[in-house]
């Protein structure tokens, strides 16, 4: 159901305002609303404005969102911590925080830049690790000679090796060998062997041609490649343990500084949170105003708070929400224990507005009951509720599959309620193994009378659907739109009448006078409503029909579990058998989850809805601390 | 011959609703899986935008299966 709001009007002296704001914001069940103040004749008044921080207010608030942004940086730079946030007082910490902060963000900066130098000296000596790695093997096949030098370089297209190779031959007069392997991070490598003469036009070459060689250190050139690697080793064992190092000393500052910190942010983001919250007072030269929503029944609360902790120059006074004000009464939604999990479902539209209906406990009347209509079936009812069971105790801290486990277990109720008086299990498996017999209807047989009792149904809740708009039309002081849709009601229900009048005629049942009855109101709509009235009713008949939905969901279900139990025993086979009709009947039955519930909601959304729920309401957002 | 008319009579009935349906629905569908991509918590609007066009493939079913029986 929608909870009833109250418009408050909170009021009191100036240098009261940041305290009064600091507890509304601790309680979290106040929204303001400064767009309140404006409408009304107060705000004309020259001597009220919109509040504007003194000086001393502004210089705080600077000094604080100064020390925001540096605490905000250091703890970026802090590595992340699974401490919990530090208990100590705020206020007094902060003086503390504002000394340290920059000691510790040069600190944690200057370690910042080294590690991340450490951490790319890492990054080159693995990458050169790999490539000598993987050119150590292609030595192997190379003459010993003290003569000999040896190139690493990096090809960038396997399709040019061989190109490369005759280059590199014709550059260096066929005095060059060129092997290649890849890495193990996949890349392609070469190895060049070649005189220490033909070298230099060796390097020139592959300067023209744009590819790029594996340089070392100055004091690895006279290594040998086994020499090279060991160095390479040595080299990257230093620099890891300096990243570890560094990494350890952030982490131990991080454990003992990052819980004040945080708890220092929090309280900062919530002072400033407080300054930007006096934007949505107005205040006259020695009193401030704040109007705002909040629950009617938190009212009397708030007021004994306020006055205990203002000693009552803080008052707060109950305003009548006027015509006006409806559309922008925010909403808040609250449905008791049965009806709780039906929120899902009405969670998919957009709120209605205040002075509309909460659609919630109506979908936990007919979702269900719509549900079980259509799948109507004793043995798809029983999986079911094992599911829903499983579903409501296995997740039941987790919310959303709770709330689902818990509907679809009153879907399945219905289910097996409705599967009883069609005498189905598993289609017509009941009938024939236990005999079971249908109590009402036959669904496979008798589609004509499923079909007038699911149109039935749909007269049943347009026409309920119809009077709930016209209630809340009386609830809007709207009286003229409620008689049209009472006249609409009534010329539906004349309509339907002549219709069964014409079909089944009945002594008592006179289909004349019921026509001249709509032509005597068909007038009066089209006067009150124009063009559209006509349009109206027929669109109110097209939903009546949609309803129809209900028997041939329900019939294709039946026909498709007596399809799986036919199949099923044309196996031949008992274990085959089986097994088909398993499948098809699983089959069925997620078909047989699906296609119930997306009907069953389009039936309230599309058709149930439209005749009486207004959406577009606003949320109820209430000033709350963020938990910490 | 009276059958074969009936049969076919049936067939249309639902073959042309399901076609248009299927039309719609693969309109919708494009529609909502762009929507989707922006707005994931429109998910359930989308299945029932979707779910809306197919009241033209049953009404056809109910026909048909009228046509066939009746």
């Amino acid at each position: 159901m929608i909870i009833r709001m109250a418009k408050v009007e909170i009021v009191g002296p100036k240098q009261d305002l940041l305290a009064a704001l600091d507890l509304l914001h601790n309680r979290g069940i106040f929204q303001p609303d400064p767009q309140l103040l404006e409408r009304v004749e107060l705000a004309r008044d020259d001597r009220l404005n919109t509040h504007v921080l003194n000086e001393h207010e502004l210089h705080e608030r600077s000094y604080f969102q100064n020390l925001y942004e540096r605490v905000s940086t250091l703890l970026e730079l802090l590595p992340e911590t699974t401490d919990a946030i530090s208990p100590l007082q705020s206020l007094p910490v902060m003086d503390l925080v504002d000394e340290l902060v920059d000691q510790h963000l040069e600190k944690v900066r200057e370690q910042d830049r080294i590690l991340t130098d450490y951490r790319k000296e890492v990054e080159d000596q693995q990458r050169d690790l790999a490539f000598w790695q993987a050119l150590e093997p292609l030595l192997a096949d190379l003459p010993q000679d003290s003569n000999l030098e040896l190139l690493g370089i990096t090809i960038r297209d396997a399709r040019q090796l061989q190109a490369l190779e005759e280059l590199l031959q014709q550059r260096t007069g066929g005095r060059c060998h060129i092997s290649s392997t890849t890495t193990t991070d996949g890349a392609l490598i070469g190895l060049v062997a070649t005189d220490r003469q033909t070298a230099g036009n060796l390097h020139q070459a592959l300067t023209d041609e744009r590819i790029p060689e594996m340089s070392l250190p100055a004091e690895f050139a006279n290594l040998t490649l086994a020499e090279r690697i060991a160095a390479l080793h040595e080299r990257l064992k230093t620099a890891t343990a300096n990243c570890r190092r560094i990494e350890t000393q952030l982490l131990e500052l991080s454990h003992r500084w990052r819980p004040v910190y945080r708890r220092a942010l929090v309280w900062l983001e919530e002072r400033l949170t407080l300054y930007r919250a006096t934007a949505t007072a107005y205040t006259t030269r020695l009193c401030f105003i704040i109007q705002g929503w909040m629950e009617q029944a938190e009212v009397p609360g708030l007021q004994i708070d306020l006055s205990q902790a203002f000693a009552g120059r803080v008052v707060l006074e109950q305003l009548a929400i006027l015509e006006e004000d409806l559309d922008q009464v925010p909403v808040m939604l609250r449905n008791p224990g049965y009806f709780a999990p039906f929120e899902i479902l009405s969670r998919l539209l957009p709120l209605p507005k205040y002075s509309s209906y909460d659609p919630t406990p109506l979908l936990g009347l007919f979702f269900p009951v719509f549900f079980g209509m259509i799948l109507g079936d004793i043995g798809y009812g029983l999986i079911l509720l094992i599911i829903s069971v499983f579903l409501a105790k296995r997740f039941a801290p987790q919310q959303l599959a709770s709330d689902i486990g818990k509907v679809l277990g009153v879907a399945s109720l219905y289910t097996i309620f409705f599967g009883f008086l069609y005498g189905e299990l598993f289609g017509n498996l009941g009938e024939t193994w236990l005999g079971l017999h249908a109590y009402w209807f036959d669904r496979g047989k008798d589609i004509l009378p499923m079909a007038v009792f699911a149109l039935t149904v749909g007269v049943v809740h347009i026409l309920l659907g119809i009077t709930l708009g016209a209630l809340a039309d009386l609830r809007r002081h709207q009286p003229r739109k409620a008689l049209l849709k009472l006249a609409m009601l009534i010329v539906v229900l004349l309509s339907i009448l002549a219709v069964v009048s014409w079909l089944y005629p009945q002594s008592w049942l006179n289909t004349g006078p019921l026509l001249i009855g709509v032509a005597i109101l068909m007038p009066v709509m089209i006067a009150a409503e124009g063009l559209l009235a006509p349009l109206e009713l027929l669109k109110t008949m097209g939903n009546i029909i949609s309803y129809v939905r209900i028997m041939a969901i329900g019939f294709s279900s039946v026909l498709l579990a007596v399809v799986a139990n036919r199949l099923g025993g044309m196996s031949g086979s008992i274990m085959v058998g089986i097994l088909v009709a398993t499948m098809l009947h699983a089959f069925n039955l997620l078909l047989g989850v699906f296609a119930p519930t997306v009907h069953a909601l389009r039936l309230h959304y599309v058709e149930f809805f439209s005749k009486f729920l207004d959406l577009g309401g606003r949320r109820f957002e209430p000033w709350h601390k963020r938990p910490s | 011959m009276e059958k074969v008319w009936i049969a076919f009579a049936a067939a249309l009935a639902i073959g042309l609703p399901a076609i248009a349906t299927a039309w719609a629905q693969s309109r919708i569908g494009a529609a909502g899986a762009g929507t989707l991509a922006e707005k994931p918590e429109l998910t359930g609007v989308i299945i029932i935008l979707v779910a809306i066009p197919e009241t033209m493939v049953i009404l056809g079913f109910v026909v048909a299966a009228m046509i066939l029986l009746m």
